[in-house]
């Protein structure tokens, strides 16, 4: 497991798992960054990500982006 | 009878575009009560339909309460009951979606989807089943391409239909196994507290712990403690978190509905179009220098000075021509007809005081228009959203998200729009502070002042301009830092998350709108808050006692019985101005006002009557400082018209200032109170007259101490200014000012971090 941060540019990649208990959580959840979900990064910004989940784009900051394990 | 719609669907699902289709112009736009999340409501277009009303919602992910608007939006659902919902569907990304979907079916209203963006679906290849989605969800689905205005008739008779039968959809039931047996044991302990028709969303969610949704239903403390046991039970059977076991099962019932009916057209994870243009603009490197690029041509073009700058060319018609020849010739006429003689008060009040004064803002609104249009463009393509992207990583720095940078690029055209631009960000400490520093950038009214002081002062040098902006973003920034220090700020920004939506062509209806909405509000302003301030300054300026006689100063002026030699030297005296210069204005109203506060700004450099009541005059609107000079400087030929920038009274005021007085009059009018109009709006914004004082203090502190430093201590090292007590309060102003910069502040508890979903509803 890595976290997302780490994850080469286009490759699709699945969702091991997402750190911490908060209602930033539930709403990447919404947005469709489920456990098993199939994502790749589409772009990186300096730590900051644009990922591709569920046929939308979503821009994530470098914290957020490091919550979530590949 | 009256049928009310409402509107649901994820943002960017082109929501906005259907209502603007579905209603046409009959629309009213105001708050939901308590909050500054905007409320649209309109009629439905057709003389079949006019007693329809659709209720716009706020663009939503979920019904769950992480944003202002979910709640809203939830309340609105449950409380108001609407008729029927329309729950529009992006097609080109139907599973999530499908998310809010799922919940909105649990509500039992009767329910239409609006495939949207059917076009683009077929485009890129995809193929979407409608008759087995509709099988599959038990509602009915409507295919839609709402920016081509297809399949609205249908949707529309079809949303009335449902609306008029009452017939609400037969959900299919989302949950499966352990979750599906914990909700129906709630619904059982829920059965007597809820309504029956919210039974089954209710328990759903009692069983996510969602007490915001709870709190009507007013549980006993024994039902709670049932529920909770269920609730443990079952995140215990499954291994997780209530919360994800609903999402999960969500998820699972979309994926089985999708892989039925819909068949995608290109490779999961293969890059689309957009994705190569977010290569190129969101690039690590490459991202600053395109949006700086792309910047320079919109100034250029609403602000600049050449032949491409249709604003400044627009503006200019409307100042010189418009408010410079017609307006006040036809009420010179319209006053002649009436025999309203120039020199009576009726006349000067309407002539000098509204005309004048309304004619000064309204000036700026074509420039304002072709700037909106511009940036309305940028925001409907999807580059503004990129923008906040890029931007994020250095606000960052500053304890300010990226989202707060849309309002701080807004101001550099006007304040107001900026205020209200600050919408968009969710957290509402983000949102104060952005509130609180948005103005501090130097806008399209600020300008004249800037040309003004570079002008007169400084020989026109380009770096006075360079750095009014420079001061504008450094005292954002250095905010930032400052007050993230303190209690109420503290934390790191709330997380960034955004969507990007697809980047596409600009709707030519949907952008002439948003520039028109913004505008218009401007416009309104000027037509209330700034006719009866020009109306009150006017009245402080006309009106005076001129050697015992009060009375209009300007006629008094003539009366060589009144206006002795003596008492020409008293005024001169008391007014600190040459005699050879004292004139009407001297004896007003407002400049005795202004004599008496005019120690104030003596620590400033500036401790005179002029640029005291200029500074005032600011405040009703930023370009009347330069307006004020004008009047107050112009006093011998006031035949002649005075420039945007008062090229004619240049000699004068550089004569009155140093310098370094000069520019700490300037920063100090850059950075304080805004104009009355971008205080209302910080007002709506804030919701909270409290914050919006401390808003306004905090500008005006900080302008005040960041003059007083500049002015003493600058001073002292141009020598300028001699060492005293103010080199020793600027020098103990600016060690005060490192201290906030670098002490250690509040840190911030878990607690604070997100305090966001549980305020939502204060």
């Amino acid at each position: 497991m890595m976290p997302l941060t780490m994850s080469d540019l286009g490759t699709m990649v699945s969702i091991k798992k997402i750190t911490g208990a908060d209602e930033v959580k539930q709403h990447l959840a919404e947005l469709g960054f489920v456990v098993g979900e199939e994502i790749s990064v589409v772009n990186k910004n300096g730590g900051n990500l644009i990922v591709n989940v569920k046929d939308s784009r979503i821009a994530l900051d470098k914290t957020l982006a490091n919550r979530i394990f590949i | 009878m009256e049928i009310k719609i409402a509107l649901a669907g994820n943002p960017n699902s082109g929501k906005t575009t259907l209502f603007n289709d579905l209603t046409g112009s009959r629309q009213y736009v105001g708050n939901w009560p308590g909050v500054t999340v905007e409320k649209k409501e309109g009629k439905l277009k057709g003389a079949e339909y006019k007693d329809v009303i659709i209720q716009d919602l706020p663009g939503i992910y979920s019904l769950s309460p992480y944003t202002l608007e979910e709640v809203v939006s939830r309340t609105y659902l449950v409380t108001e009951k609407p008729d029927a919902i329309i729950n529009i569907v992006d097609g080109t990304n139907i599973e999530r979606n499908l998310y809010l979907t799922t919940q909105l079916l649990e509500l039992h209203i009767p329910m239409i989807i609006a495939l949207n963006m059917m076009d683009l679906v077929r485009k890129n290849g995809d193929h979407v089943d409608v008759k087995a989605l509709s099988d599959a969800l038990g509602c009915e689905v409507v295919e839609l391409s709402a920016l081509k205005g297809e399949g609205t008739e249908g949707l529309v008779k079809k949303a009335v239909a449902a609306a008029k039968s009452g017939k609400s959809t037969e959900a299919k039931d989302v949950l499966t196994g352990e979750a599906k047996d914990a909700v129906a044991k709630i619904e059982s302990v829920l059965a007597g507290s809820s309504d029956q028709r919210f039974l089954h969303f209710n328990a759903i969610k009692a069983f996510e712990r969602d007490e915001k949704a709870l709190e009507a239903l007013h549980l006993s403390a024994d039902q709670k403690s049932q529920i909770e046991a269920i609730i443990k039970d079952a995140e215990k059977a499954l291994d997780d978190d209530s919360e994800s076991i609903i999402t999960n099962e969500r998820y699972n019932y979309i994926t089985g509905i999708t892989a039925k009916a819909v068949k995608k057209g290109r490779a999961k994870g293969e890059l689309s179009v957009s994705d190569k243009i977010d290569r190129i603009v969101t690039n690590r490197i490459l991202g600053l220098p395109i949006f700086a690029v792309i910047m320079f041509f919109i100034y250029a073009i609403a602000m600049g000075g050449w032949s491409v700058s249709i604003g400044t060319a627009a503006t200019d018609f409307t100042n010189d021509v418009i408010f410079g020849e017609w307006v006040p010739g036809f009420f010179d006429a319209l006053l002649g007809l009436l025999h309203v003689e120039e020199g009576t008060v009726l006349y000067g009040l309407i002539q000098d005081g509204i005309v004048a004064g309304v004619g000064a803002v309204i000036g700026f609104v074509p420039q304002m228009l072709v700037l909106f249009l511009l940036l309305a463009i940028l925001e409907d393509i999807g580059y503004m959203a990129r923008v906040a992207f890029v931007m994020d990583r250095i606000f960052r720095q500053f304890g300010l998200s990226g989202k707060s940078f849309i309002p701080c690029l807004v101001a550099t055209g006007c304040g107001v729009p900026g205020v209200m631009a600050s919408r968009t960000i969710e957290n509402e400490r983000d949102r104060k502070m952005t509130l609180m520093t948005t103005t501090f950038m130097p806008c399209g009214a600020k300008l004249p002042i800037i040309g003004l002081i570079a002008g007169a002062v400084f020989g026109g040098s380009p770096w006075i301009a360079a750095s009014a902006y420079f001061i504008g973003i450094g005292s954002i920034v250095l905010s930032g830092i400052i007050l993230k220090k303190f209690k109420a700020f503290a934390g790191i920004p709330a997380p960034f998350v955004m969507e990007l939506p697809a980047y596409h062509i600009p709707s030519f209806v949907g952008v002439l709108r948003a520039t028109w909405e913004r505008g218009w509000s401007f416009i309104k302003r000027a037509g209330s808050v700034i006719v009866i301030s020009s109306i009150i300054i006017w009245f402080l300026s006309s009106f005076g006692s001129v050697n015992g006689h009060f009375g209009l100063v300007d006629n008094l002026f003539e009366d060589e019985s009144i206006v002795t030699d003596t008492y020409v030297e008293q005024l001169a005296e008391k007014m600190d101005v040459p005699v050879e210069d004292v004139n009407a204005m001297d004896a007003s109203l407002l400049a005795n006002v202004g004599n008496a506060v005019s120690f104030v700004f003596r620590p400033l450099g500036f401790g005179n009557w002029k640029p005291t009541v200029a500074t005032v005059t600011g405040l009703v609107a930023k370009e009347e400082v330069v307006g004020t000079f004008g009047v107050l400087y112009n006093y011998d030929d006031s035949e002649e018209e005075l420039g945007e920038e008062g090229d004619q009274i240049w000699d004068r005021v550089a004569a009155d200032y140093t310098p370094i007085a000069a520019f700490s009059f300037m920063i100090f009018n850059l950075l304080c109170a805004p104009c009355f109009a971008a205080i209302g709006a910080i007002k709506r914004e804030m919701n909270n007259a409290r914050w919006t004082w401390a808003a306004i203090g905090y500008m005006t502190g900080w302008a005040y101490v960041l003059a007083l430093i500049v002015y003493n201590l600058g001073g002292l090292f141009v020598g300028e200014v001699s060492f005293g007590v103010g080199s020793v309060a600027g020098i103990l102003l600016l060690a005060a000012l490192l201290y906030l910069l670098f002490r250690k502040g509040y840190q911030a508890t878990a607690e604070d971090v997100n305090p966001n979903a549980v305020k939502a509803n204060a």
